[in-house]
């Protein structure tokens, strides 16, 4: 008798436990709901002309947080230039905010050939990708929009090339 | 029967076990440490002309060599950093010859100026990365250490004298 509830209350502890786990995971995983700062944002590009998010309305958007100070982020960023040149278009537009000094900026953009804006932030930019889940305002962070402008992914750390192709074909 | 029961028991803790170790690589890789405690700063007066100023890193983590600042507070006090450790040198495409950092750096910060039983900061700048792919903006870290009151401070360029005049 005693070993059936004992049986019981192990088999309701490891439910629990898996449940428990499996919610944390999704909440962690969970998209966050608002981008609207994110959105409504106006940086200067590097000509120092303001450029706003919502001038890509209506195109699959890729936010990229980054910095040339983050080894993480210039390799995933030739993917990117390719990803922009083949896909553009049909309507992929990535834009990159980066946490850096302008002059940085402007010999990388040049050095990779970059073919999408690359808006400068500053320190402060990754402070906006906060509120999106990355708690740590660490880089690179990267945001995938639909084309109603709502969040499709959320990424703190590398876009692997096959998991950037297989989400933005979903939304393209 | 007992035995059954205790091996069937064992079989469910098993579970629960493997359940765990198969969550929390996962857990770990979207809950990467903050820079604090990936990079945590301490520091302590070896004497009151001295303070031994340390990163811990922990595994996995690296800090780059020459995004480490320090600085005192208040200011006036003065601080004379050292040249700090050679790290691991990495060839990095854009930026050329860079040093790293793994495990742990540190460093003896010599404090100019220090007054019998004052409070001084040391603030410590560092910017680092993780091997699972990202990188922390550069943060700052504080750490308020007490001049001990009866210590004797030795001025760097006026004579001992002095300071029991002041």
């Amino acid at each position: 008798m005693t070993t059936r509830l004992q049986r019981v209350f192990l088999l309701v502890t490891a439910g629990a436990v898996a449940l428990g786990l499996g919610i944390g995971v999704a909440v962690w995983d969970r998209n966050p709901p608002d981008a609207t700062a994110l959105l409504a944002l106006s940086l200067p590009d590097t000509q120092g002309t303001p450029q706003s998010l919502r001038q890509w309305r209506g195109k699959v958007l890729v936010v990229n947080f980054w910095a040339t100070w983050c080894g993480p982020c210039r390799e995933e960023m030739p993917e990117f230039v390719r990803a922009q040149r083949e896909l553009g278009p049909k309507g992929l537009q990535f834009v990159g905010i980066a946490v850096d000094q302008r002059d940085k900026v402007v010999q990388f953009a040049k050095e990779l050939d970059l073919n999408y804006p690359a808006l400068i932030g500053g320190y402060d930019a990754v402070e906006l990708s906060k509120p999106l889940g990355n708690r740590l305002a660490a880089l690179p962070f990267t945001v995938i929009f639909d084309r109603e402008g709502r969040i499709a992914h959320t990424q703190l750390g590398l876009l692997k090339p096959a998991q950037l192709r297989s989400i933005v074909a979903n939304l393209l | 029967m007992a035995m059954a029961e205790k091996r069937r028991r064992g079989a469910f803790l098993g579970l629960v076990a493997a359940t765990l170790a198969a969550t929390l690589p996962a857990l770990a890789q979207v809950n990467p440490l903050p820079p604090e405690k990936a990079f945590r700063f301490s520091a302590r007066l070896v004497d009151a002309q001295t303070v031994e100023a340390r990163f811990t890193i922990a595994d996995g983590y690296y800090l780059y060599r020459d995004k480490i600042h320090f600085a005192i507070e208040p200011a006036a006090v003065g601080l004379t950093v050292p040249r700090l450790p050679e790290g691991k040198v990495k060839e990095d495409q854009f930026f050329g010859r860079v040093e790293t950092y793994r495990g742990g750096v540190v460093v003896n910060l010599a404090v100019k100026d220090p007054q019998p039983g004052q409070q001084i900061v040391i603030a410590a700048e560092s910017q680092g990365c993780a091997d699972i792919g990202i990188c922390y903006p550069p943060t700052v870290q504080r750490v308020t250490l007490a001049v001990p009151a009866g210590s004797v401070v030795p001025h760097a360029s006026d004579p001992p004298q002095k300071r029991w005049f002041n």
